[in-house]
C-alpha cells in the first residue's frame, strides 16, 4: 500500500509539472489578482508620500484668514493638491471629469468673521457620490483639520484672554490703590462735612429762634390793635339792632294777647250763634306789624369793617447771614478708570467651531447605496466570465467536438457562424444584465436613475464588448483548459482595474491610465453617471461609444483569430 | 461524380499527397485504403473543402471547388472520423441544425431528420441527448448528419472505427443503401476487410501517392496471388533456415526477428517450412497461412504492410 501511495504521490507532481493550466492557476493567476488588488487598494490604508495626490477643488468666497489657513494647510499636505476655482459650476466640471477629485469645498462668505465672532461656521462639501470612499478619506482629513483650526483658534483666543485678564488684574490693582486713597479722602471729607453741618445747624437754629421771637412780638401787637378797632365797630352796630329787636318783642307780646282774646271771642260767638254759626262775620283784624324800617334794620347785614392785619408793612424779617463751612477739596475723579472701556477690553469673544456639511455635487443624495456600485460592478465581472464560458469555451468545444468543421463543410460561412454566436451571446449577456439590475432593484433597492431605460445602452455595449473579448481569449488560449484560467484572470483583472470592485481613484496613476483601454472602466462610468450621480441619458453617450469602440477592436481581433480557428477546424 | 485531378498538398517539407488522380461515379462505393499517414484524411479534407490543395482540382457533381465552394458543399455529405456532434443536444436537434445549415427549411429539415434517424436505426432515441447514446449510436448519428440533406457525394472517413458489430452492420447497410440511391461514396479506411466487403473499387494510397486502383479482385491480382505464411518463433531462427525451398522468400520481419512473413510458391510448402522451423531452433511455433488478399496486394505494391508490422499484420 505504501509503495502505491508513494508512486501515486510522485505521479501527482509529474502530472502537475506537465499541466500548464494548473501551474498557471497555481501561481501566476493569484499573483496577478493579488498584485492588482494590492496596488489598487493600497491607498485605502493611507496615501503614501510620493504617490499621486488627491485633488481638492476649492471655491473661496471668504477670502479671509480662515480660508487662507485652510488652503495653506491642504497645500502643505503632500497627499492633497488644491485647485482653486471661481465658482461651483467650474468645480462641478472638474469633479465630474478629473480623476482623484472626489469633492469640492466651498468656503462661504464671511466665514472668518463669523468664526471670530464665536459662531459655528460650516464649509460646504460637494461630494461626487461615485467617489464616496475617497471623499470619506478626505473628509477624515478635513475633520482633523477643522478640529485643529478650531483648537488652534481657541488656544490663541485663550492666550489673548489670559493676557487681557493679566492686564486687567494689573489695572484693577492700580485702581484698587486709587480707590483706597480716594476712600480715605472721602472719609476725611465726610468728617469735615459733619462738622460743618453741625456748626451750620446750630447757627441756623439760633438765628431762627431770634427771628421767630421778633416776629411773634410784632404780630401780637398788630393783632391786638386790629381786634380793638373791630370790637368798637361791632358794638356800635349791635346797639341799633338791639332796639329794633325790643320793638319786635313788644309787638309779639301784644299779638299774643290779641290772639287769646280773639279765640275767646270766637268761642263765645259760635256758641251764641248756634245754628247760625255759619253766618258769623269775619274775625277782627290783627295788630300792625313793626315798621319796615325796623324790620329792615334787623335784616341788614352787619356792617363793620373786617379787621385787617397788615404784617407786610409792619413786620420786617431780620436779615441774618448764615456762615457755612468751606467746601473740602474733592479727590480728582479723572483718575477713576473707564470701566466701560475696561469691560470692552475684557469681552474678547472666543472663536466659534469650524465644521462642514456635505452635499452631492449633482444635487442629489450624497450617501450611496453600496449595491449601486456592486450590482453593476459584479454584474460586469460575471458577464465577462459567463461570456468566456459561453462563447470562448463554447467555440473551443465546438472545435473539439468537430461540429465547427462540420458546420464549415455544411457551407456555413465563418462570418455567419460568428455573427450567430455573437448575437446570441450578446442578447444573453444583455438579458443577464437586465435580470441583475431587476434583482438589485427588488432586493437591494438600487437606484436605476431617472431614466432606467438608458441603462440598456451601456449594458448593451458591455455585452457586445464582452462577447468580442471572449472571442479573443478563446483564440489566444486555444484550448478548453486554458480558456477559463487565462480568461478568468483577464476578466477579473479587467474588472478590478476598470473600477468594478472598488472606485477607480484608489488605483495608482499608471493603472488608471491602463483602465482607459478597458471597456469595464467606461461601462462603470456610464452606470455610475445614471445610477449614482443621477445624470441624464446624454451622460452615457460617450462612455457607451468608447465601450462599443473597444468592443469593435476586440471583435476585429476576435474575428481574425477565430476565422483561423474556423478555417483550421477539421484539419 | 467525385473527381480529383493532380491533387498535391504539402505541410512544410512533408508531402502529404502528391499528384493524386481518381474519380468516383454515381452509385459507386470506392474505398480509399492506406496505412496511417498515407494521406487519406488529407485527401478527404481537400475533397470536403476543409483544406485547400497546393495544386490540382476537385469537382463534385461537376462543380469546381475553386469556383463555387459553397455550391459544392451543398452537394456533399461528409462524415468525419471523429464524432462531430453537439453532446448536450438531442439526436434530432443535431440533425436539424445541420439540415438547416445545408439550406433545408424547418419543416423539411424535421421530416428528413426523422427519416434519416429511421434509416440509421435511431428513431426511438431521437429525443435523447447525444451524450446518453452509446459509442455505436453516436457513430450512426454521425453518419446520419452527413446524409440528412441527401447529398450527391458522400465522404466517409473511417466511419466504423470502434463500433460494436451491430452498429457496424447498420452502418454498412445504410452506406450501401445510399450508394444504391445514386450517391457517389468515397470510403476511407485502413481495414481491408471493409473494402473487400463494401467497395466496388479501391484506391490504394501510400505516402501520398496513388499506388493502384481498381476492383478488389484486380488489386489482389496485381499483388501476385502468392500464399503467405506467418511464423512466430520462440527465439531468433538461425539464418538460411528456409534455403533451398523454391519460391519461398522472406517478405517482412518484425524488429524482434522472431515473427517472419514468408511468401510461398504454393500451399504445399507449408509442412516443409514447419519442419525446418522446428529444426531451426524452436520446439514451439505459432504460424498462420494466408490466402492472397488486398493487404497482400498492398504489400506487394508498396513493399510494406498496410498496418504496423509490430502490431497487426
Amino acid at each position: 500500500m505504501l509503495r502505491a501511495a508513494w508512486i501515486v504521490f510522485q505521479n501527482e507532481f509529474r502530472l502537475l509539472a506537465r499541466d500548464r493550466t494548473a501551474l498557471f492557476m497555481l501561481a501566476f493567476a493569484p499573483l496577478v489578482i493579488i498584485t492588482i488588488a494590492g496596488l489598487s487598494l493600497g491607498n485605502i490604508y493611507g496615501v503614501q508620500p510620493g504617490s499621486e495626490p488627491y485633488s481638492i477643488i476649492v471655491v473661496d468666497d471668504d477670502h479671509q484668514w480662515l480660508a487662507r489657513a485652510l488652503i495653506d494647510a491642504f497645500d502643505r499636505d503632500h497627499s492633497i493638491s488644491v485647485v482653486l476655482v471661481a465658482n461651483l459650476v467650474e468645480a462641478r466640471a472638474i469633479v465630474g471629469k478629473r480623476a482623484r477629485a472626489p469633492l469640492c469645498i466651498v468656503i462661504p462668505p464671511n466665514t472668518s468673521r463669523a468664526f471670530e465672532a464665536g459662531h459655528e461656521v460650516h464649509l460646504t462639501l460637494y461630494v461626487d457620490p461615485v467617489k464616496r470612499l475617497e471623499a470619506g478619506a478626505i473628509e477624515l482629513h478635513l475633520d482633523r483639520l477643522c478640529r485643529e483650526v478650531t483648537a488652534r483658534a481657541h488656544d490663541l483666543a485663550q492666550k489673548k484672554v489670559a493676557e487681557q485678564a493679566s492686564h486687567l488684574r494689573n489695572q484693577l490693582a492700580h485702581f484698587a490703590g486709587q480707590m483706597k486713597a480716594m476712600t480715605s479722602q472721602l472719609d476725611l471729607l465726610h468728617r469735615q462735612f459733619e462738622r460743618a453741618r453741625a456748626t451750620a445747624q446750630s447757627e441756623v437754629a439760633l438765628q431762627m429762634r431770634q427771628t421767630i421771637d421778633q416776629v411773634r412780638g410784632e404780630v401780637t401787637t398788630q393783632i391786638n390793635r386790629t381786634l380793638a378797632q373791630t370790637r368798637t365797630a361791632v358794638e356800635r352796630d349791635l346797639a341799633a339792632r338791639r332796639d329794633a329787636l325790643m320793638a319786635v318783642s313788644r309787638y309779639l307780646g301784644q299779638l299774643q294777647a290779641s290772639q287769646r282774646d280773639f279765640e275767646t271771642w270766637l268761642a263765645k260767638l259760635k256758641s251764641a250763634a248756634g245754628s247760625h254759626a255759619s253766618q258769623i262775620p269775619p274775625p277782627p283784624s290783627w295788630p300792625a306789624p313793626p315798621d319796615k324800617g325796623q324790620l329792615a334794620e334787623l335784616s341788614k347785614p352787619l356792617d363793620f369793617p373786617a379787621p385787617r392785619i397788615d404784617l407786610t408793612s409792619s413786620i420786617r424779617l431780620p436779615e441774618k447771614a448764615i456762615r457755612l463751612p468751606r467746601m473740602p477739596k474733592f479727590p480728582d475723579l479723572r483718575s477713576i478708570p473707564d470701566f466701560g472701556k475696561l469691560a470692552s477690553q475684557t469681552t474678547t469673544p472666543l472663536p466659534g467651531i469650524l465644521g462642514w456639511r456635505e452635499r452631492s455635487i449633482n444635487g442629489g443624495d450624497a450617501d450611496v447605496n453600496t449595491f449601486d456600485q456592486y450590482v453593476p460592478g459584479f454584474g460586469i465581472t460575471f458577464l465577462l466570465v459567463d461570456m468566456l464560458w459561453g462563447l470562448g469555451v463554447g467555440l473551443i468545444d465546438e472545435r473539439d467536438w468537430g461540429t465547427l468543421a462540420r458546420l464549415r463543410v455544411c457551407g456555413a460561412p465563418a462570418s455567419g457562424m460568428m455573427i450567430g454566436k455573437l448575437m446570441s451571446r450578446f442578447l444573453i449577456g444583455l438579458g443577464q444584465m437586465i435580470l441583475l439590475f431587476g434583482a438589485g432593484w427588488a432586493l437591494f433597492g438600487i437606484s436605476l436613475g431617472h431614466n432606467s431605460w438608458a441603462l440598456l445602452l451601456p449594458a448593451a455595449a458591455i455585452s457586445f464588448a464582452a462577447a468580442a473579448f471572449s472571442l479573443v481569449i478563446a483564440c489566444v488560449a486555444n484550448t478548453r483548459d486554458a480558456v477559463l484560467p487565462i480568461g478568468a484572470v483577464a476578466a477579473l483583472a479587467m474588472s478590478a482595474i476598470g473600477g468594478c470592485w472598488w472606485p477607480l481613484d484608489f488605483e495608482p496613476h499608471w493603472m488608471r491610465a491602463l483602465a482607459l483601454a478597458m471597456p469595464t472602466t467606461w461601462t462603470m462610468e456610464a452606470f455610475n453617471n445614471l445610477m449614482i450621480r443621477g445624470l441624464d441619458p446624454s451622460s452615457v453617450a460617450w462612455p457607451t461609444a468608447v465601450t462599443f469602440a473597444i468592443g469593435v477592436i476586440f471583435l476585429t481581433l476576435g474575428i481574425l483569430s477565430s476565422s483561423r480557428i474556423y478555417q483550421n477546424a477539421g484539419q | 461524380m467525385i473527381e480529383a485531378a493532380h491533387l498535391r498538398k504539402a505541410y512544410g517539407a512533408r508531402l502529404a499527397i502528391d499528384d493524386l488522380n481518381f474519380s468516383v461515379g454515381a452509385g459507386e462505393v470506392v474505398g480509399l485504403l492506406g496505412p496511417n499517414g498515407a494521406g487519406k484524411s488529407t485527401t478527404l479534407s481537400i475533397l470536403a473543402t476543409l483544406i485547400k490543395p497546393d495544386a490540382g482540382e476537385v469537382r463534385i457533381a461537376g462543380i469546381d471547388s475553386r469556383v463555387a465552394p459553397d455550391s459544392l458543399r451543398r452537394k456533399l455529405g461528409f462524415v468525419p472520423q471523429s464524432i462531430a456532434l453537439y453532446p448536450p443536444l438531442s439526436a434530432i436537434q443535431n440533425l436539424q441544425i445541420f439540415a438547416r445549415i445545408y439550406g433545408l427549411n424547418r419543416r423539411l429539415a424535421e421530416s428528413r431528420s426523422l427519416e434519416t434517424l429511421e434509416n440509421v436505426g435511431l428513431r426511438d432515441r431521437a429525443d435523447d441527448p447525444v451524450w446518453t447514446l452509446s459509442g455505436g449510436m453516436k457513430r450512426r448519428l454521425n453518419l446520419a448528419c452527413g446524409l440528412v440533406h441527401r447529398p450527391e457525394a458522400l465522404l466517409l472517413d473511417e466511419p466504423s472505427v470502434g463500433v460494436d458489430p451491430q452498429s457496424r452492420e447498420r452502418i454498412f447497410t445504410t452506406i450501401r443503401a445510399v450508394a444504391d440511391s445514386g450517391v457517389a461514396v468515397l470510403y476511407s479506411t485502413h481495414y481491408m476487410e471493409e473494402v473487400e466487403r463494401m467497395c466496388d473499387r479501391a484506391l490504394l494510397i501510400d505516402r501520398g501517392k496513388l499506388v493502384a486502383q481498381g476492383t478488389v479482385a484486380h488489386l489482389i491480382e496485381l499483388g501476385g496471388h502468392h500464399p503467405r505464411m506467418e511464423i512466430t518463433f520462440e527465439k531468433r531462427p538461425r539464418p538460411g533456415w528456409h534455403d533451398g525451398l523454391a519460391g519461398v522468400k522472406e517478405i517482412a520481419r518484425a524488429t524482434v526477428d522472431t515473427k517472419i512473413l514468408l511468401e510461398l510458391a504454393n500451399l504445399g510448402q507449408v509442412s516443409e517450412l514447419v519442419d525446418r522451423a522446428r529444426e531451426a531452433g524452436s520446439e514451439r511455433l505459432e504460424f498462420t497461412v494466408h490466402s492472397p488478399n488486398l493487404s497482400d496486394a498492398f504489400i506487394a505494391l508498396t513493399g510494406h504492410a498496410l498496418r504496423d508490422p509490430t502490431g497487426e499484420i
